[in-house]
């Protein structure tokens, strides 16, 4: 499935200054096709968020349009959109993202129980392993570390297998060792299972990773 | 881990955390719909017990006897010639006296009537079986029944013991031969005028004494010296009339006509009457819901002749005119100058009818304040519950549930509280009504099968309304605004 964002812009009805309005978006038109990681990096403030979000179908934008593949996301009702980005996309956001109640493998399992879908539990425990979570299947989330829930987001995204996976600075509480494990477990998503990467981050390593780079500043993205 | 004991253990995972709150909502709603059911069944089955008293006609006016007469049946027709036959819907002559049942110990009060009058006078009476058709025949109070435990066929044996009380017989019925009477009227100044008599084999005055200390002595006192005076007495037969059969004393002419109105008016000290028992056969078992439970009913002709009197204690009338018809009627009567008096009742219905639309107004007003107090205690309560899970509700709109999701699962969770607060409340509000109903109207109730359901109904439907807004909230929440880590 490929995203492509046209003209998509996101504006703020705030004070900023003289204006009544702050643009936190600027028009702007990518496509993100599947196969590759797309790293978007850039200042704190400058839109990325605001960005991913419009991108992942949970902001509505104040212009442009996003389409996946033929589908113009939010021409969609609540119902249809939630189930298109419930059987597209994985989403990794950018804060703290557990349900307290439920274990580490019952929050990875959630969007799938969402729509009372085949639960991908070898997926979920092969990620896992990957990324070093393994033992902590049954544990709750207020007994792991930042990190730890980091990566158990970072599970349940990938184990859906969506076709594109947003990750908001996904390796911001990580350690050296485990951002590569995380960015080579992205890669190896995009590239061996064909899917899509959309990834914001401040990390450089990331760079390295990416199939392409996108710089954000003051709302305008570059390339 | 099976997929389904995993997703039973995330339900009640999630529920079991709110657990507290959700016992609070469920608790409000139980109880709410506890006190509903109660009323309502209080309500519905009030009425319904009463049965017929609430709809019918009863009756509207009663005859008594005038202070100091005594009215029998003879009197009663010739009263109610005031009243217009075609307006006379019935009239039910009763006499009152206590019957023993020597074989249980036990002693009622009899009530002698003419029951054709009676299905006229009070409909709203309730009988098993039959209205006794011939003499000998009985019909017996619900509560007398269950406390000796007689049925329709049953026997009873009951005897009328006579009272020594002079006030059994009228003056006329004591002027016998040998009795002894005595009497009492108002002298000079008020004060009371005592004679007592003996009758001869003849019935006449056989022998006078007079008790005049209440008058002036030089007047009135004089008169137990002055032997002619009373000598004019002895061979007089009863009543007597002052200024023809006897002359009164010259100067003590009111305590004179005290002394003749006092013999008038004397009655015999003893009836001499014997007791009589007579065998009952119980037609019905009578049930009105008020105090006629306890008591047996018999033809005035039974009565009759077991009291040896056909004097009547009271006539209940019901008489098809307005109100102020029947005033007219009834000062008819009683200014005929007859034995009779007659009151007015006020109709039972008009009473119990404003009684009933009073009680449905405070049903109405108690049952509104209920259910608003029930909605805004559920209502507040889930509002709380969403505010709690407003992270979790933003990040499970994050992975992609929808709206409709969000708010089919709060709804379905209001649902459920409504349905476990509806039997929670149909059970506990039949306990509570049969304990008012026990308690302060002093019956039992019978449980109205369409209660649960309607109790299910009423509060699924209140739960749910209560969700209304707390879903709203819930449908509002901005994942976006959730996920900055806030
Ligand atoms: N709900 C909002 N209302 C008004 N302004 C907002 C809102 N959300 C974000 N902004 C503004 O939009 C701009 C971009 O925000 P965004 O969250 O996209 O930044 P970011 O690039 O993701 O920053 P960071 O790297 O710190 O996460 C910021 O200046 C912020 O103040
Ligand atoms: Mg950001």
């Amino acid at each position: 499935m490929t995203v492509k964002a046209e003209g998509v812009s996101r504006r703020y009805f705030r004070k900023t200054g003289t204006a009544n309005y702050f643009d936190a978006v600027q028009p702007v038109s990518l496509e993100i096709a599947p196969g590759g990681m797309t790293v978007l990096t850039g200042r704190s403030g400058s839109g990325k968020t605001t960005l991913l979000n419009m991108l992942s179908g949970l902001l509505v934008p104040t212009g442009g349009k996003v389409w996946y593949d033929d589908t113009d996301l939010y021409a969609l009702d609540d119902r249809a959109l939630s189930r298109l980005r419930s059987e597209r996309t994985g989403v990794v956001p950018q804060g703290r993202s557990a349900v307290d109640t439920l274990t580490v493998l019952e929050n990875i399992l959630l969007p799938a129980r969402l729509y009372q879908r085949e639960l991908p539990v070898e997926a979920a425990v092969r990620w896992m392993e990957k990324l070093g979570i393994a033992p902590l299947r049954d544990a709750r989330p207020a007994e792991l570390s930042g990190g730890e829930l980091r990566r158990m987001a970072i599970v349940r995204a990938l184990a859906q297998a969506p076709d594109v996976l947003f990750a908001d600075e996904p390796t911001g509480d990580l350690d050296d060792e485990n951002t590569r494990l995380v960015l080579s477990a992205f890669r190896d998503f995009a590239h061996e299972e064909k899917k899509a990467v959309f990834m914001v981050t401040h990390e450089n390593d990331a760079l390295l990773y990416a199939d392409r780079v996108l710089r954000m500043d003051h709302g305008q993205v570059t390339s | 881990m099976t997929k389904r004991k995993m997703f039973l253990r995330m339900i009640t995972a999630s529920l079991l955390r709110r657990r507290s709150r959700m016992l609070i909502a469920l608790l409000s709603i139980g109880i709410g719909a506890t006190i509903l059911a109660g009323l309502v069944t209080i309500y519905v089955d009030v009425p319904r017990q009463m049965g017929a008293q609430f709809r019918s006609y009863g009756a509207n006016m009663l005859i008594l006897p005038r202070e100091g007469e005594t009215l029998t049946r003879a009197d009663l027709d010739e009263t109610l010639q005031a009243i217009p036959r075609e307006e006379l819907v019935g009239a039910a002559p009763y006499r009152y006296v206590r019957l023993d049942m020597t074989s249980r110990q036990q002693s009622f009060t009899a009530a002698g009537t003419d029951f054709a009058g009676v299905t006229q006078t009070s409909p709203y009476f309730s009988v098993e079986g039959a209205y006794p058709a011939q003499t000998r025949e009985l019909l017996v109070g619900k509560e007398i029944a269950e406390t000796i435990g007689v049925k329709v066929g049953s026997t009873m044996e009951l005897t009328w013991q006579p009272t020594a009380a002079a006030s059994e017989l009228s003056p006329e019925e004591s002027r016998v031969p040998g009795a002894s009477l005595s009497g009492s009227a108002e002298g000079f100044g008020g004060g009371m005028v005592y004679v007592t008599a003996a009758l001869n084999e003849d019935a006449a005055i056989d022998s006078l004494t007079v008790d005049v200390s209440t008058q002036t002595a030089e007047y009135g006192g004089r008169i137990p010296e002055d032997e002619t005076f009373l000598a004019q007495f002895t061979g007089k037969t009863l009543p007597l009339t002052l200024g023809e059969d006897v002359d009164a004393l010259s100067g003590a002419t009111v305590t004179s006509g005290a002394i003749v109105d006092a013999l008038n008016r004397a009655v015999q000290a003893a009836a001499p009457a014997k007791p009589r028992t007579v065998i009952f056969t119980v037609t019905g078992i009578l049930t009105t819901g008020g105090e006629e439970e306890g008591y047996v009913f018999l033809s005035l002709q039974d009565m009759e002749s077991m009291t040896g009197s056909d004097r009547l204690d009271v006539v209940e009338l019901s008489v098809s005119a307005g109100a102020d018809q029947l005033q007219t009627y009834a000062d008819a009567v009683t200014g005929s100058g007859g034995k009779a008096q007659a009151r007015l009742v006020k109709r039972v219905t008009r009473s119990e009818a404003s009684v009933l639309e009073k009680l449905t107004a405070l049903v109405f007003l108690v049952t509104l304040v209920v259910l608003l107090l029930t909605m805004i205690c559920v209502s507040t309560t889930m509002m709380a519950v969403v505010s709690e899970r407003r992270r979790e509700i933003g990040l499970r709109k994050a992975l992609g549930a929808s709206d409709s999701s969000i708010r089919a699962e709060f709804l379905g969770e209001g649902l459920f509280l409504g349905l476990l607060g509806g039997v929670m409340g149909a059970v506990l509000g039949f306990v509570f009504a049969q304990a008012v109903s026990v308690n302060v109207f002093g019956s039992s109730i019978t449980f109205q099968p369409l209660l649960l359901p309607a109790a299910i109904l009423v509060s699924m439907a209140i739960a749910a309304l209560s969700c209304l807004l707390p879903i709203r909230r819930a449908v509002a929440i901005d994942p976006a605004l959730v996920l900055k880590g806030e």
